[in-house]
């Protein structure tokens, strides 16, 4: 009995190997004949290796106490101290909460605005006056927040700030802007919308000049009017767009700027306010603790990880493409 | 026609490809250049002996705009036989690039740290020898020897010294006011914190500025609880400075009455619109901006500033006159100003950047004559007849701020010792107000308050201190702002306590006791 299924059993194993041998010689055959295409995904490829890739090593000190001139192969392993002190520590349920209302803000209030804008240019009928606003609204998005912000600054202010000066002037107390924790958020989703809406708009204009104009025409002997042909054919021709976007926009879920939120920040709408990437800097920069803000960044990129496996699940769910 | 096509687009790819491999190579090169390249020209000098000029990098805080012109330091490297780098740093931002280039191990030279919080931050890597100790080498350094034995004490590390300090007076702090505006209003300087009440509520409501409407107020401050107003106002009313003694135990400042007292009276000073609404958000740019276009009338910090105010001030509004005044006595009928441990700066040198003792004797050797009058004026004051003129043995700066901002100013950025041990001119002031203040800078030495914990040492403290500090710092302006009550600020100095307070002041004590 054995002796037959011994050489089966080596049959089976030896066969494997030259079909992996075949399918790798394939895939060499493949890259030679292409090799065109293959190089010029090279430099992307070397991007990435080099500039994504390679600084992973650095998370190796989130589970260490990191000491720079001991270096990350000198400095003493400390196992998951760091996440502990994180995960126990009180702020951590305001910083993720902070986080994740923010990011909710972008995708609930800020995402559609890009898509809602572009409809209504791709309506406008004048070329010069629709190209006029295009461009006039890409302009925020070259400011840096720091403009940005100062110049709400200006705007709010209780010392003299235009909008508190109108208020007052028509009547109504003045309102505490910047020093308050409910304005916070609100001010936060405003100054996004300024600055990145014109901007966002773009790709969704492109995707719109590719619809097929014979479609709206089909459309229009059938009587639909502009609202059913926006309904019925410009939005399921860019619904993968869209979706994908948002896969990305999610996929930045931690990203919500730091530079901007960092210069919002003050005294009173702390509690509102500090998220991942503020917390990030504050204790590994200015204060010096490497270790644990790696820590820090480390979860947040896991939590980043999550929500974009998460997304491109519910696209495929939905018969989408998804990223990959 | 098909093979011209393929055969382009291969060049092509090569070109690219051949790019892309240069540039990563010129990147690791001039990588190279700049850790390893400064190295090698010193070994370089130290083997061909003192005639060649000794390079070294120095990173020093930026308190200008803009990177300064080089005429100055052109003429110390003459002087001193070196050629300096500067990597100037704003000083906004000093911290991050510290803490940067620390972790990442690309310290300079010679490092300048800010204040006594960045020293505070790098006393765990003092003690792990990270750098040098200066103790056995400064007996060589005639000029070194005279930098003062009782601030040398105040930055030593378990008893041994690391650092060059560079001096400040103990404490600049006081008032600057709109004389024209108190003198219309028939006020004197204030003297008692109820006097100061009164002037910031006359300067706010009875129209100092005869302008028949109401467009000023008393108080500008900024978002700063320490060089701000806050710190100094807390000291009239006795408040410790940082930590005191209570029943023989070290507790916190924010834990003593005085401080509950100082939050009081600035909600007052808010709630009656006497400081500016949105003082903790406010820059110092436009804290200072408000005093000189004629917003407000009072402005608490650093006397010294009065002449750059002054000289600002005047250009919007030709009659404003102002005055600088220092004391004022709180409830309790005394006055008390807080004080700095009598030096602003230190400069530290990295061990993983100065490699060997010879290195760190000629760095040093820098040093020593930077503390000489003939170089310390250079850098200090610039260039005689250019900067500035010799007036009874004291320096007169030119007139042209914009010219001393450019060339002189930062330099001074890099000073170790005062004049007093570093033999440059001390200031001529024709600026009546300015000349005051250097006065009142050495009469504020009869009334400091002390931070009994500069000799001291906690882990905690040095670890988390700063964290803890803003759940403080934040409550303190939550509290003036009426947005917390006195319970939200108890819970807070309660959560202050938990998060690690309560090991900082043992700690303290611990040490203070033995």
């Amino acid at each position: 009995m054995s002796s037959i299924v011994v050489p089966k059993l080596k049959a089976k194993k030896k066969l494997s190997a030259v079909d992996r041998k075949r399918r790798r010689s394939e895939l060499w055959r493949r890259i030679k004949r292409n090799k065109m295409i293959y190089l010029m995904i090279l430099p992307g490829i070397i991007y990435f290796l080099v500039y994504r890739y390679l600084p992973m090593y650095g998370l190796i000190i989130s589970f260490q106490d990191y000491k720079p001139y001991l270096g990350i192969t000198g400095s003493p392993w400390v196992g998951f101290t760091h996440f502990e002190r994180l995960f126990t520590s009180p702020e951590f349920w305001t910083i993720f909460r902070n986080t994740l209302i923010l990011f909710a803000l972008q995708i609930f209030v800020y995402f559609p605005i890009p898509i809602i804008i572009s409809l209504m240019l791709n309506e406008v009928r004048h070329s010069l006056y629709k190209r006029g606003i295009q461009t006039l609204i890409y302009i925020p998005h070259f400011m840096s927040w720091v403009v940005i912000v100062s110049i709400s600054f200006v705007m709010l202010t209780l010392d003299g700030g235009i909008i508190n000066s109108v208020l007052e002037s028509l009547g109504f107390t003045k309102i505490n802007f910047l020093m308050s924790a409910e304005w916070f958020r609100p001010i936060y989703i405003i100054q996004v919308i300024w600055r990145e809406a014109g901007w966002g708009t773009i790709v969704f204009l492109a995707a719109i000049t590719a619809v097929d104009p014979q479609l709206y025409e089909a459309a229009k002997i059938d009587g639909a009017n502009r609202f059913r042909q926006i309904w019925h054919i410009t939005l399921p021709a860019i619904r993968s767009v869209i979706i994908v976007l948002l896969i990305l926009k999610i996929g930045n879920v931690l990203e919500l700027g730091f530079e901007h939120v960092y210069l919002l920040l003050n005294a009173s709408n702390r509690n509102v306010g500090e998220i991942f990437d503020t917390y990030v800097y504050v204790a590994g920069l200015q204060q010096g603790q490497f270790s644990y803000s790696a820590a820090v960044g480390f979860f947040k990129g896991v939590v980043g990880l999550i929500m974009v496996v998460i997304a491109n699940r519910l696209a495929k769910a939905f018969n989408e493409e998804g990223i990959y | 026609m098909m093979l011209s096509c393929r055969k382009f687009v291969m060049g092509l790819m090569f070109v690219m490809l051949a790019m892309i491999l240069l540039a990563c190579n010129n990147e690791s090169a001039s990588s190279n250049e700049v850790e390893g390249g400064n190295d090698e020209d010193q070994s370089m000098d130290v083997g061909e002996g003192d005639q060649e000029p000794f390079a070294f990098t120095i990173m020093a805080n930026l308190h200008t705009p803009e990177v300064p012109a080089e005429t100055v330091l052109e003429e110390i490297e003459q002087l001193t036989n070196t050629e300096i780098e500067i990597q100037w740093v704003p000083d906004n931002n000093y911290e991050d690039r510290l803490n940067t280039a620390f972790a990442t191990n690309t310290l300079p030279e010679a490092v300048f740290l800010k204040n006594q919080s960045t020293f505070i931050q790098f006393r765990d890597a003092i003690q792990d020898g990270q750098f040098w100790e200066l103790d056995p080498y400064l007996d060589q350094f005639e000029n070194l020897q005279k930098l003062k034995d009782n601030v040398q004490d105040n930055t030593r590390v378990d008893g041994k010294l690391y650092t060059l300090y560079q001096g400040r007076p103990l404490s600049r702090q006081g008032i600057i006011y709109r004389k024209d505006w108190a003198d219309y209003l028939g006020l004197e300087a204030p003297t008692t914190t109820e006097e100061f009440f009164e002037m910031a509520r006359a300067f706010t409501e009875d129209d100092p500025n005869q302008s028949g409407s109401d467009n000023t107020f008393g108080i500008t401050d900024r978002n700063d609880l320490i060089y701000g107003a806050f710190k100094t106002i807390a000291s009239w009313f006795n408040t410790p400075n940082n930590w005191g003694e209570r029943e023989g135990e070290l507790l916190p400042e924010f834990m003593f009455d005085e401080y509950f007292e100082t939050m009081e009276y600035f909600k007052a000073l808010h709630e009656n619109g006497y400081i500016n609404q949105d003082f903790p958000v406010t820059s110092k740019v436009d804290q200072q901006e408000f005093f000189k276009n004629g917003s407000a009338g009072i402005y608490i910090g650093s006397m010294g500033d009065v002449v750059s105010i002054y000289s600002d001030a005047v250009t919007i509004n030709p009659d404003v006159e102002l005055d600088v005044h220092n004391y004022v006595e709180g409830p309790t009928g005394e006055y008390g100003i807080w004080s700095i441990p009598g030096y602003g700066n230190l400069v530290m040198f990295p061990k993983s950047s100065v490699e060997t003792e010879e290195e760190l004797l000629k760095i040093l050797g820098f040093f020593d004559q930077m503390m000489t009058p003939e170089v310390m004026n250079y850098a200090y004051w610039g260039i005689e007849d250019v900067h500035y003129e010799v007036i009874d043995g004291q320096a007169l700066p030119v007139d042209d701020t914009a010219l001393l901002d450019r060339e002189v100013r930062p330099y001074q950025a890099i000073e170790v010792g005062e004049a007093e041990t570093n033999g440059r001119y001390e200031g001529y002031f024709d600026y009546e107000p300015k000349a005051k203040s250097e006065d009142l800078f050495i009469d504020n030495e009869n009334y400091l308050i002390e931070d009994p914990t500069v000799p001291l040492y906690s882990e905690t403290f040095t670890r988390d201190g700063a964290r803890l500090e803003q759940i403080i710092t934040d409550a303190t302006y939550q509290y003036i702002l009426g947005q917390i009550d006195q319970a939200g600020f108890d819970a807070a100095v309660e959560n202050w306590k938990s998060q690690g307070g309560q090991q900082i002041i043992d700690e303290f004590n611990e040490n203070y006791s033995n």
